[in-house]
């Protein structure tokens, strides 16, 4: 109604919407070009790509790239990664949000400052922690272990857990929890059979973005696993790029298997990256 | 005695203080323990370790360590012309860093932000490569920046301009630049997400009354919506930042540090001295001066995320 105050309203509404998707649709494009080369290289033969480069339609599809990358060793990485994230996943789960409901609703005096101290852990480079890390896991024969990793995957995860979960646990309303307490409910019953059920939301959330970190996770990988048999994805892919460094179909192919889980699990839980990062900056 | 105490510490409680019996004193740390406890052996005993060590010449393997001081720092600072390379390429990556995904963020999610028809879809494209690995979006964009193959230069043939093509990620003095665009293309989800958020928080009747005052646009941006955005703009600067400087995995799927160091980083500098040269005194002393960096962005964050409790 107050149209003429905008500056396109020489054009009619409904050429305008029309350019907006136009504009949107070819920025989209463009944004996800490079998607689009890695699904044309993972589909074409590497004589094809040599002709032709990444950018153009394979002359012929050429599905059997996928199980030949999943048997040059994808099948493996893909395996480990799985085991790693999902015994990460859980565990650290479980800490975390005891961790965070400590820190929320058991009026515990010092929940400030362990806070504090947790969250140094947020903004630590990798870097500051490896030579010691190296030493300790020597000592404990933990090195080239998936359950060496796993264990260091759960104490990189402890801040950025606590954080999201302190978020949402703040959220549940004290009277509920000092209801159950008058009720005489104890307190790991009130985690469990209150405070968990409503944080229910973060939860989901959490394993979501702490899964897709956890399948993403490339230098304590890097550092920790020696075995070609053992690497994780992202570590795998890296190391097959630098061997087959001419075989880009295979490559492609082995890279957009990594990434599928990734995209449906963003697919079908979208809305829980948005709720999840929020609950970070609560 | 202690309930005074508790009941000032802890202001939503009312009743309860009362119930702060000798149990509730400890129970507390019992639901911490797992987690400070591997939190404390994983993360904070190494990197307090880290900067003992960094006052030590040492190869990692023998059994003396030789206490040198502040030599290693010394070192760096006048004897390793790759540190400079690295601390000036940290330098341009955080500038570009703190630049562009930021702007591009705050710009999508001002454009994404009113409900039309498909804007979810949309909001999903634009994070979308957020959620890819590191190593995976270097892979991606090698074959972008491929001299013979990638699109890049394809392009760039095709439109006339084959006087700009390049071999990319091989020429020492622009290799690190093509990098930064690849991690940008990664980094811009997350401003994005935050920015929305921010927006959604702003009342639309403040915006209704400019417009009827008769601000145009970029009136209305410039004076109501990011001003109200000073909070989010913080946090998004600062974690940009902290993400920008833990930047290791990409460079070493793309470049490994070359041509020639030309594209290391302190991140993967630490990496070379320590694991490859088994300079282990050199490569901590550098972890301590990444780490000092990061806390100019990081004490305000922290301050930030732990006010009004």
């Amino acid at each position: 109604m107050s149209q003429p105050l905008s500056k396109n309203a020489f054009l009619p509404g409904k050429s305008k919407v029309a350019l907006f998707y136009v504009v949107l649709i070819l920025a989209t494009l463009f944004w996800l070009t490079p998607v689009i080369t890695l699904i044309l290289t993972a589909l074409k033969d590497a004589g094809d790509f040599a002709v032709n480069g990444a950018f153009s339609f394979p002359k012929s599809i050429r599905w059997v790239n996928f199980s030949e990358a999943w048997e040059t060793g994808v099948k493996n990485y893909f395996w480990n990664s799985v085991i790693v994230t999902s015994f990460k996943v859980p565990i650290g789960i479980v800490l975390e949000s005891m961790a965070a409901f400590a820190l929320t609703h058991m009026h515990f005096r010092w929940a400030d400052r362990v806070f504090t101290y947790i969250l140094i852990g947020l903004i630590v480079p990798m870097q500051m922690t490896l030579v010691p890390l190296t030493l300790l896991m020597n000592a404990l024969n933990l090195i080239d272990t998936l359950t060496g990793l796993t264990i260091l995957y759960i104490g990189f995860g402890v801040p950025f857990g606590v954080l999201v979960m302190r978020g949402f646990f703040r959220t549940v309303p004290v009277a509920i929890i000092e209801a159950a307490r008058i009720d005489g409910c104890s307190w790991f019953r009130i985690f469990y059979r209150i405070a968990l059920p409503l944080a229910l939301p973060a939860v989901v959330s959490l394993c979501i973005l702490d899964g897709v970190a956890t399948w993403n996770e490339f230098i304590l990988a890097q550092i920790f696993l020696r075995s070609d048999e053992l690497r994780t994805l992202p570590l795998g892919l890296v190391q097959f790029s630098t061997q087959f460094s001419t075989q880009y179909d295979q490559l492609a192919a082995a890279v957009l298997i990594s990434v599928v889980p990734i995209v449906l699990v963003f697919l079908f839980f979208q809305r829980y990256f948005v709720a999840g990062m929020g609950g970070a900056v609560k | 005695m202690a309930s005074e105490k508790t009941a000032t510490l802890a202001p939503r409680t009312s009743k309860s203080a009362k119930a702060s019996d000798d149990s509730l004193r400890f129970l507390p740390w019992l639901f911490l323990a797992p987690a400070l406890v591997i939190y404390s052996v994983v993360v904070v005993y190494p990197m307090v370790y880290s900067a003992y060590l960094s006052l030590f010449r040492w190869d990692g393997v023998s059994p003396t360590k030789v206490y040198v001081g502040l030599e290693n720092y010394g070192i760096l600072l006048t004897q390793n012309d790759v540190f400079w390379i690295a601390l000036k390429n940290n330098a341009i990556w955080l500038v570009a860093a703190l630049l562009l995904p930021t702007s591009v963020g705050l710009g999508l999610a001002i454009l994404l932000n009113s409900k039309f028809r498909g804007s979810h879809i949309f909001r999903s494209v634009f994070y979308f490569p957020s959620v890819l690995s590191l190593a995976v979006v270097g892979l991606i964009w090698t074959w972008i920046y491929h001299p013979d193959l990638g699109l890049l230069n394809q392009v760039l043939s095709a439109a006339g301009l084959k006087a700009f093509t390049h071999n990319w990620l091989s020429d020492p003095n622009i290799a690190l630049y093509p990098v930064i665009i690849a991690a940008t293309w990664n980094a811009v989800g997350l401003p994005m997400l935050l920015y929305l958020a921010g927006l959604q928080t702003i009342p639309e009747e403040l915006l209704e009354a400019a417009k009827v005052e008769g601000a145009g646009p970029i009136r209305r941006f410039l004076y109501i919506t990011f001003p109200m955005l000073r909070e989010t703009t913080l946090v998004v600067l600062a974690i940009t930042a902290i993400n920008a400087l833990k930047a290791y995995d990409i460079i070493y799927a793309m470049t490994n540090g070359g041509p020639a160091n030309r594209t290391q980083l302190l991140s993967t500098w630490m990496y070379f001295l320590t694991y490859n040269y088994n300079q282990v005194g050199l490569g901590t002393a550098i972890a301590v001066v990444l780490f000092s960096l990061t806390l100019i962005f990081a004490i305000p964050y922290i301050r930030f995320m732990t006010r009004k409790t």
